[in-house]
């Protein structure tokens, strides 16, 4: 047990030490705004989650992404998910691509000053020959009724259609645990071509046993050139 | 503005991933029997952080849940599991069984 702790340690100083580096200069390509990620898994969890996002930008004007995914924990400590991803806007519209992730929680929550966790992404293109790899770094402290997230994402794109390359992007979200129905955040997005902060709602309706709904509601603001000037975002989780 | 805020980033990264002081929580003992924790109710110290024990002897599993500490865990039947909560300021914080919260409930007093 000592020697699996000493392993987790270690562990996290590397990717500790990584995300420094990592912060230090942050690029990607396109906008990122999304979702934050918690670093925890439940076993026996199980969920359906549905994310739209709407932005308008010049080239396509009014864009719509919607994501549709089914989840389910495989052990105490992974979680896996896959996505079907369909974009609509003036010239495009229909699947564009297909997305499966695994989330692997990798300290107990509260046991250290911050929580860690890491997320992996493998993601194909159905239009375009592009395959895009991430692992994000999932980080989120406590300080009484407020709770802090990070997550750090190290992307690899390569493809027919684009040009290989690495790609960094930050989401940040500071959350105040209002009540279990309402909680209000304030969530920052950056990459290359994202700069973004505004304020999020989200909550959580119970139903039976097992059986939960999660939502979140925000608008996101775009603090450069490159950011639209507002992202709307919304997502609802169904668990059971 | 890019380099400002990495330069934020920087210093919340380098917050955040400094070793902690790690101390030994002391450590609390629950048990879940016929859909019941036992005890109902614990007692633990005020801006300390604490280890609980949950010991699952039904065969059924069972969910730790509190919104009071932010936590919820799964624990399996006929099986244990360790949660650390706080540190918590003085007061009364409740928990539940999320699988059978009508009987599996409980309240843990920090002074």
């Amino acid at each position: 047990m000592q020697k699996t702790n000493d392993y987790f340690k270690t562990i996290i100083k590397c990717i500790g030490f990584g995300s420094l580096i990592l912060t230090t200069n942050v690029i990607a390509d396109g906008l990122t705004i999304d979702k934050v990620y918690h670093p925890y898994v439940q076993p026996l969890e199980r969920e359906l989650e549905f994310r739209w996002l709407h932005y308008d930008d010049d080239k396509t004007n009014s864009n719509h992404v919607y994501r549709l995914g089914i989840g389910q924990s495989f052990t105490t400590n992974w979680f896996v998910e896959a996505y079907v991803i369909s974009q609509n806007n003036a010239d495009d519209s229909g699947i564009e691509a297909y997305e499966l992730e695994a989330k692997w929680q990798l300290t107990e929550q509260g046991e250290y000053n911050a929580d860690w966790g890491l997320l992996f992404e493998i993601e194909k293109e159905t239009k375009q020959s592009i395959w895009e790899a991430a692992t994000t770094l999932l980080i989120e402290r406590e300080w009484d009724r407020l709770v802090g997230t990070a997550n750090l994402a190290l992307a690899f794109e390569t493809g027919d259609n684009i040009d290989t390359e690495l790609e960094t992007s930050l989401a940040m979200q500071l959350r105040y645990r209002y009540s279990r129905a309402l909680e209000p955040a304030l969530e920052f997005y950056m990459s290359e071509n994202t700069l973004g902060l505004g304020p999020v709602l989200m909550g959580e309706q119970r139903f039976e046993t097992r059986k939960k709904l999660h939502w979140e509601l925000g608008i996101i603001a775009g603090l450069s050139d490159e950011t639209p000037d507002a992202t709307l975002r919304a997502l609802a989780e169904f668990e059971f | 503005m890019i380099n400002k805020f990495n330069r934020i980033i920087f210093l919340f990264s380098l917050w955040v991933t400094c070793p902690g002081l790690v101390l030994a929580a002391p450590e609390f003992k629950i048990e879940i029997k016929n859909h019941l924790f036992f005890p109902s109710e614990l007692t633990v110290p005020a801006d300390t952080k604490v280890k609980l024990r949950i010991f699952n002897h039904d065969a059924t599993n069972e969910e730790f849940e509190s919104y009071d500490m932010n936590r919820e865990k799964v624990i399996m039947g006929n099986s244990q599991t360790v949660i650390f909560i706080g540190p918590l300021k003085p007061g009364d914080y409740e928990f539940f069984g999320e699988f059978y919260p009508k009987t599996a409930q409980g309240k843990i007093h920090v002074e």
